[in-house]
This record gives structure tokens, C-alpha cells and sequence, in this order.
């Protein structure tokens, strides 16, 4: 801690917060956000004079709320940087502290937020992770029992800087309590909560029982567990040593624990799988090993950095095991248990890698993007002609566009992200996107359909989200029907209706267009662009004849593999129930308004080569 | 070698193992590849994406005078860098590569229907072949760094980040929401397996 604060090349901004990011690797814009600590940082020293003078007490978070702390605190006495702060939603505006920190005068309560932008390479998210609430666990007591509490809650007591000076005592009657029973998994490895394994809490309990007993070898610790989990280095012979001290392991969640009002001691009943029986165990103290949880503002922070969550809620990472710390937005790395629950030296690891992975762009003078941005062409843009248009700027979720009357639309490639939202809106054909052109979709679908179209599903995904939940699906081995063919986008905004509409021209039994849920869009308002656009042309098409439970819509994470298979198997089904000859006279009657909106397609460069019958 | 000039295509389908031969055929897929139009050369391969399986590809650039290349394996999601760059190495552009994914969304999730796993891969392959015979040349697009990073939460891993970065001689803005940097280990009274203090 005191080194990152000492090292001069590290800028410590606490109590500050990431409000908008901009840009792309190498060149992000960060605005920060310092909220009023109403004492100044340069001129307070930590001295401590303000704080026993003032009234008011609230309960301390880092001390897990077993403490209180004043309005004008430092949350601990090792603190970084050690300046203290007016929680100004309590303080009564005394100003007692003013006057103990007299000649000082580091408070001021005129501060306000400070927001600056900052220019960044590269972006580590090392966020971290909450604890689950166990009162959620309403058979555990949490909350109801005051001698159940949480690891952390233990924590802080058996703490000499804790707020019992390190003495362990129980909640309810402040007495040493002789007997303890820990419980794991409490909220993970549980349908009801969390499916997945927290990792690091048998090792932490066991840390924790180890702890009491070297300092009380006479007291009597139970660990209930479902599995003991403990493969790293050192860990096992860990556990061994706790075995070995006399720390007594019993297989079996408990079911239920019940208090005696008089004593305040808990009976807890479980099933011992090791004898195949149950028991019922009285305890002074009841320790729940809580399971990590994502940060409240997981969700909100996603959508600031534009990165995706898994299933359960963390950070998503690239690739789970070739590229576990980065995320899927380039120049942005996880760190720690943001990503997922970690012990510390993991954490450790993972922070030096995504240090690593961060300093390969940032050592780096230059660093190449993909080309794929759009092209304007600019003798079939109407702005050329004089006209008025410009809906491809208003699409745009990045100000690349620069439409000038009299002048063809300009992209600026450096701003272009290119997610094709503009290329799909232009009516009149005339931008195209590199490496996604008109030409090269069109040649796909027309390949995709050659054969038995009615008894196809063409699926457009995007890069991002829905081929990767289709990817998904597919390292899950989650089974789907094989009549889906799939044309990846890099956002659903680059989905055409022109694309849709020469899909069902070809016979196609059935559309799928999808994209990345609202929050999680790469191209920020891409999706917003593609829902709208779907929206229009689903009333379209059923307009047209199409039955409407042809055309699907759907927003599909890059972790939903799930849905995805899902949803191609209710398509298939939906396709099974037509009649084909029905579907084909469907289709006959259609076609002729399908090719009427479609006429001018083949103005597109390449287009007509591209949907030259090459497939017999 | 020509890039716009007559179109010759090189098609590789990958075994990948079993993942996919031990669903589909990929010399069915590879022979059927051979058929279609500007394909001058189509084979299947145990793992393309070994040295082997890269070096072939790039040779038969060099023999067939091959202009576009178009595997058929795993997901663009995981190999495209590497094909990308193995077609650069033998003098290819490198978006003139296509990739077929036949694993993840054919052989991964279809292994109870092989036959019409057999039939998507065909055409998830037609369909990567038509993409290639309109692909174009193109360059990256290079742009400046800002030798700067931020790191976002100063507990244990932010603060092994920014301190690993400060070392290498960057700028690092460490953001921390809290008053004081530390996190849930700042908390911590010993910590495991070592049984040392945390702070």
C-alpha cells in the first residue's frame, strides 16, 4: 500500500470514481470524478485532533460495522493516504472539528466534485468483489441470532487493530466463546444463489480456525463443509497441519440452526455424511463463510468500460483459458476478483499479468487497429449532390462522420470503430464497411441458401455477443438442431434489412437477427440502432405476408450459450410446425414486393457478381 | 503472386482431433470444397493450426499460387490471429483469410445429427469460400500510444498492477473509490498460507 502511494510513477486518486471512457486502445479518454473529502489533502497530517471532538457516531464499513467511527474519520489507522474525510450525508455541520484542527486548517467545506479528463493508453479493471449478505439464508439466522456471524465479521474481532483489540468475543454477551462452528459455502455451490465455488473460503476458514487455536488450543472448532477445496501450493499440507491440531471437519451443510434465547448458544442441525446420520451440534458462536459476489456496480461499470459479464455476474474475460486477463474490449485487462472470485495470490498473478499485458501496448510508439472501418462512396452519397441526408452521422455512436452539404459524407477512419450501423441505415447504399461489405454478406447468404432454403434458419450474430454465445453453446456442448447457419457482423447495426429481405427473397424458412443486450453494446448506441431498425421491419415484414414467427429478434450475451441453443431450438420447432408447401407459397407471394424493395441492391459494387447463381 | 488478379483459393479443413473429424468427415468437407467455384486447392488436415498444418498452408500459397485462404476449424474468436498471421508470413494479405467455424457452431453442438453436421459444415464452408472470392487487400490502421494506463481499484491485484507498471517507467493513475487504498486484504489480520500480516 505504502509503496504504491511512495512510487513516483503511480498518481493515487482515492475517493475518486470513473464516470465515462472514450476512445480505443492507446488512446482512451478517462473522466474521473474526486468526490469532497472537505479536508485538504495537502495540508492535512493525519494528526487525528478532529476526530474524538466530533458528536456524531455511524457504524465503521471497514470494520464490518462492528465499531462506530465519527462524520470525520480515517477508515483504519494504516489508511493510504492518510487524510481524513467528512462523510458529509452525516456530519451536523458542528464545526468542532474546524476549531480542533485550528492552525492546520485542512478543513474546508466548501469543496466540491472534481472532474478531470485523463488520457490512458490502456485500462486495468481491478474492481474486486462483495460478500454475500447471509441473511438471504434465512434458515442460518444471519441478522435474527447474534452469534452468527460472518468471516469477516471474525475477522475484524480477532484483529489486534480490530475493534476489540484482538480479544475474540461473542456478540451477544461480549464472552470469549470456548465452542465456534464455521459453515462454507454459505450462498455458492447453491441453486438458490450462486452455482459457482468462491475458491478461496476453505482456505480462509481453515486460516481462520488455525488462528484461534494457536492462540487458544483448548477451544473446540468445527468446520462443516461440503468439499474441502484446497489445490494450490502449500494449501493441502495447510489443511493437514488443522487437521492435525485438533480441528474437527464434518462433511454435511447444515440445515438449520436454532437459537437458545437464555444462553444465546446455537444448535446447529446437519447431516454428517462421514458417519450417515444426522446431528445436531451446540455452538457459543456461529461463523458463516460467505460466498464472493460481484461489486454492486458491476453492472453500471460494465457499461462504462463497455465489457461484458459472465454467468454469475463477474467480468468477463476474453477467452477463459488462452486469454483469461484481458477483456473483450482491446486495451482493457481484469484484474484480481473482479473477474472472478481469487484468493491473493492469485490476485497477485493476475494483477502482474494484466500489468504485462497493458505494458505490450503501452511500451509500444504505435499500435495497429483493424481496418475495418466504413468507406463512403462517394459518387452514390446525396450530400455530393447537393441534397440534404446525413442520417449516417446521426448513426453514429462515435462523431466519425463529417457530412457537409455539396461534399460526399467523410469517415474519419481513427474515430471509426467500426461497427456498420451507419453502412445499414445509408438508404441509398451508398458507404460499405471493410472486410463486412454488401458484396461479401450477400455472397454468404446467397452460398447459406443454395440448397433447401425453406429448411434453413439463417442466423445473424455479432462478433461481440451473439457469436460468441454461440460459440458458447458450443464449448458447453450444448446440443441445438443443425439447420442454422450462421453470418457473423461485427455489431447487429450492420445488419441490413436489405440482408433480412433477400433472405426470405431466397426462401429462407426462417430469420434470426441478434446482438449484444443494451448494456453491454461495443459500439455504445449500436444496438440501440439495430433494435429500432428490427422493430420497423418486423411490422414490415408481416405486413408483406411473412409470418411473423419467421423473423426473431433476440439479444444474446457472449456468456448465454444457453439461450442461444435455446433459441435456435424453439426456431426449429416454430419451422417444423409449417407446412412446406405452405411456406413456399409464402414465400412465391412475397417475392415479388421482396425484389421490388430489393431492385436497387445490385447498384452496390460487387453485388451483382456476388449474387450470380455460382452455387448448382 | 496476384492479388486481384484470377482468384485461386486454398481451402483447409481441420480434424481439430476428434472435435470434428470424430463428428463429421472433413475430407468429405474438403472434397466438396474442392468443387466450388475458384477453389484450386482443397485438403483436410489433422490440426492446422500445429506448425505442420501452418506450414502446409503456407507452402501451398507459394505452389498454388494461392490469393485467398479459407479454414475450416474452430471460431474466428480463437484462431483468426493466428491464420492471419501465418498467410502474412508466406506474403499474403492478411485479410485476405476467411475462417469456417465448423466446431463451435457445428460438429460442438450437432454430434447427435453427423449427416447434418456434415451438410451446415458444407455449407458454413461455401459460405466462407463465397466471402473470400470478394475479399479485398487491406493495411492496419496504426495509431499513437499514450505511454499512461489507469488502473481501476486499489486492493491487492490493482495494486500489483500499478506498481509492476510504475517499475517499467509508465504513468499510472491508480482510481480507488474508497477514501484509502487496500481493499478487502487491508482488512485481513494474518492471511494464508503463511499465516503473515496483510498490509
Amino acid at each position: 500500500m505504502v509503496d504504491a502511494a511512495r512510487h513516483p510513477n503511480i498518481e493515487l486518486l482515492t475517493y475518486t470514481e470513473v464516470k465515462r471512457v472514450e476512445g480505443f486502445i492507446g488512446n482512451f479518454k478517462v473522466l474521473v470524478e474526486e468526490k469532497p473529502r472537505y479536508v485538504l489533502m495537502d495540508r492535512c497530517n493525519g494528526c487525528g485532533a478532529c476526530a474524538p471532538v466530533c458528536p456524531i457516531e455511524v457504524p465503521n464499513e471497514f470494520e464490518e460495522g462492528l465499531a462506530p467511527r465519527k462524520a470525520i474519520y480515517i477508515p483504519h489507522s494504516q489508511a493510504v493516504p492518510l487524510r481524513y474525510v467528512i462523510d458529509i450525508d452525516h456530519c451536523i455541520k458542528c464545526y468542532k472539528c474546524v476549531d480542533a484542527c485550528g492552525k492546520l486548517d485542512a478543513i474546508d467545506f466548501s469543496q466540491q466534485p472534481k472532474q478531470r479528463w485523463l488520457d490512458v493508453g490502456s485500462i486495468i479493471v481491478a474492481t474486486g468483489f462483495d460478500s454475500f449478505d447471509p441473511s438471504e439464508l434465512t434458515e442460518y439466522g444471519y441478522g435474527r441470532y447474534d452469534n452468527v456471524i460472518t468471516t469477516l465479521e471474525l475477522e475484524r474481532i480477532n484483529n489486534s487493530a480490530g475493534p476489540t483489540a484482538g480479544q475474540i468475543i461473542r456478540p451477544s454477551d461480549k464472552k470469549f466463546p470456548k465452542k465456534v462452528a464455521f459453515i462454507q459455502c454459505v450462498g455458492s455451490r447453491d441453486e438458490r444463489f450462486n452455482l459457482y465455488c468462491s475458491g478461496f473460503c476453505c482456505m480462509y476458514t481453515i486460516k481462520n480456525a488455525v488462528q484461534w487455536k494457536l492462540t487458544y488450543p483448548d477451544a473446540d472448532i468445527t468446520i462443516f463443509y461440503m468439499d474441502i477445496r484446497t489445490p494450490s501450493k502449500g494449501y493441502e499440507e495447510f489443511y493437514r497441519w488443522a487437521r492435525e491440531m485438533g480441528i474437527r471437519f464434518i462433511q454435511g451443510r447444515p440445515a438449520l440452526i436454532t437459537e437458545d434465547p437464555h444462553t444465546g448458544n446455537l444448535f446447529i442441525q446437519a447431516e454428517d455424511v462421514g458417519l450417515g446420520q444426522l446431528i445436531e451440534l451446540e455452538s457459543e458462536l456461529v461463523v458463516l463463510s460467505t460466498a464472493a459476489v460481484p461489486r454492486a456496480d458491476t453492472e453500471q461499470m460494465s457499461s462504462i468500460l463497455n465489457i461484458s459479464r459472465s454467468p454469475g455476474g463477474f467480468f468477463m474475460e476474453y477467452h477463459p483459458k488462452l486469454r483469461p486477463v484481458d477483456s473483450p474490449t482491446d486495451g482493457v485487462f481484469l484484474a484480481g476478483a473482479a473477474q472472478g472470485p481469487k484468493d491473493i495470490p492469485a490476485s497477485v498473478a493476475q494483477g502482474s499479468g494484466a500489468a504485462a499485458r497493458a505494458a505490450r501496448i503501452l511500451n509500444a510508439e504505435r499500435w495497429e487497429i483493424e481496418p475495418i472501418v466504413a468507406h463512403v462512396w462517394e459518387d452514390r452519397c446525396i450530400s455530393a449532390q447537393g441534397k440534404k441526408c446525413g442520417i449516417c452521422a446521426t448513426k453514429c455512436p462515435y462523431n466519425a462522420i463529417v457530412v457537409e452539404q455539396g461534399k460526399a459524407a467523410e469517415v474519419m477512419p481513427a474515430k471509426c470503430h467500426g461497427c456498420g450501423g451507419c453502412v445499414a441505415e445509408c438508404p441509398h447504399n451508398a458507404i460499405t464497411q471493410m472486410h463486412f461489405t454488401d458484396a461479401q454478406i450477400l455472397a454468404q447468404l446467397h452460398a447459406l441458401l443454395a440448397k433447401e432454403p425453406e429448411k434453413k434458419i439463417i442466423a445473424f450474430m455479432c462478433h461481440w455477443c451473439s457469436y460468441g454465445g454461440a460459440d458458447n453453446a458450443g464449448t458447453s456442448h450444448f446440443e441445438y438442431p443443425a439447420s442454422s447457419r450462421g453470418i457473423r457482423v461485427m455489431c447487429s447495426a450492420r445488419q441490413d434489412q436489405d440482408f433480412v429481405y433477400e433472405a426470405f427473397r431466397l426462401g429462407a424458412g426462417m430469420v434470426l437477427v441478434s446482438g449484444c443486450h443494451p448494456q453491454d453494446c461495443h459500439y455504445i448506441t449500436g444496438q440501440r440502432v439495430a433494435a429500432e431498425r428490427f422493430e420497423r421491419l418486423a411490422k414490415r415484414l408481416a405486413e408483406m405476408g411473412i409470418s411473423p414467427q419467421r423473423f426473431r429478434v433476440e439479444w444474446i450475451s457472449a456468456a448465454e450459450g444457453a439461450k442461444y441453443a435455446q433459441v435456435i431450438r424453439e426456431m426449429d420447432e416454430v419451422l417444423r410446425s409449417f407446412d412446406p408447401q405452405a411456406l413456399k407459397e409464402e414465400n412465391e407471394r412475397v417475392r415479388p414486393e421482396l425484389e421490388r424493395r430489393l431492385r436497387r441492391l445490385t447498384e452496390i459494387p460487387d453485388v451483382a457478381k456476388a449474387l450470380e447463381q455460382v452455387y448448382a | 503472386m496476384s492479388e486481384n488478379g484470377d482468384l485461386r483459393i486454398g481451402v483447409y479443413v481441420c480434424h481439430c482431433g476428434s472435435n470434428i473429424a470424430g463428428v463429421i468427415d472433413p475430407k468429405a468437407v474438403a472434397e466438396y470444397a474442392a468443387t466450388l467455384p475458384d477453389v484450386v486447392w482443397a485438403t483436410d488436415q489433422l490440426y492446422t493450426c500445429s506448425d505442420p498444418g501452418q506450414r502446409q498452408i503456407q507452402e501451398d500459397i507459394k505452389k498454388y499460387h494461392l490469393n485467398r485462404v479459407v479454414v475450416a476449424a474452430c471460431s474466428v474468436r480463437l484462431h483468426e490471429p493466428t491464420f492471419r498471421a501465418c498467410v502474412a508470413n508466406a506474403g499474403l494479405n492478411p485479410f485476405l483469410f476467411e475462417m469456417a467455424n465448423i466446431r463451435e457452431q457445428d460438429t460442438w453442438v450437432h454430434s447427435h445429427e453427423p449427416e447434418a453436421a456434415l451438410q451446415k459444415a458444407k455449407d458454413i464452408v461455401a459460405a466462407a469460400v463465397a466471402k473470400a472470392r470478394f475479399l479485398t487487400p487491406l493495411d492496419m490502421i496504426e495509431v499513437p500510444v499514450t505511454k499512461a494506463a489507469m488502473v481501476i481499484g486499489g486492493g491487492i491485484a490493482g495494486i500489483s498492477a500499478a506498481l509492476d507498471l510504475a517499475d517499467m517507467g509508465i504513468k499510472t493513475y491508480l482510481v480507488e473509490k474508497e477514501p484509502s487504498i487496500g481493499g478487502r486484504m487491508a482488512q485481513l489480520n494474518k492471511t494464508f498460507p503463511t499465516m503473515d500480516c496483510s498490509i
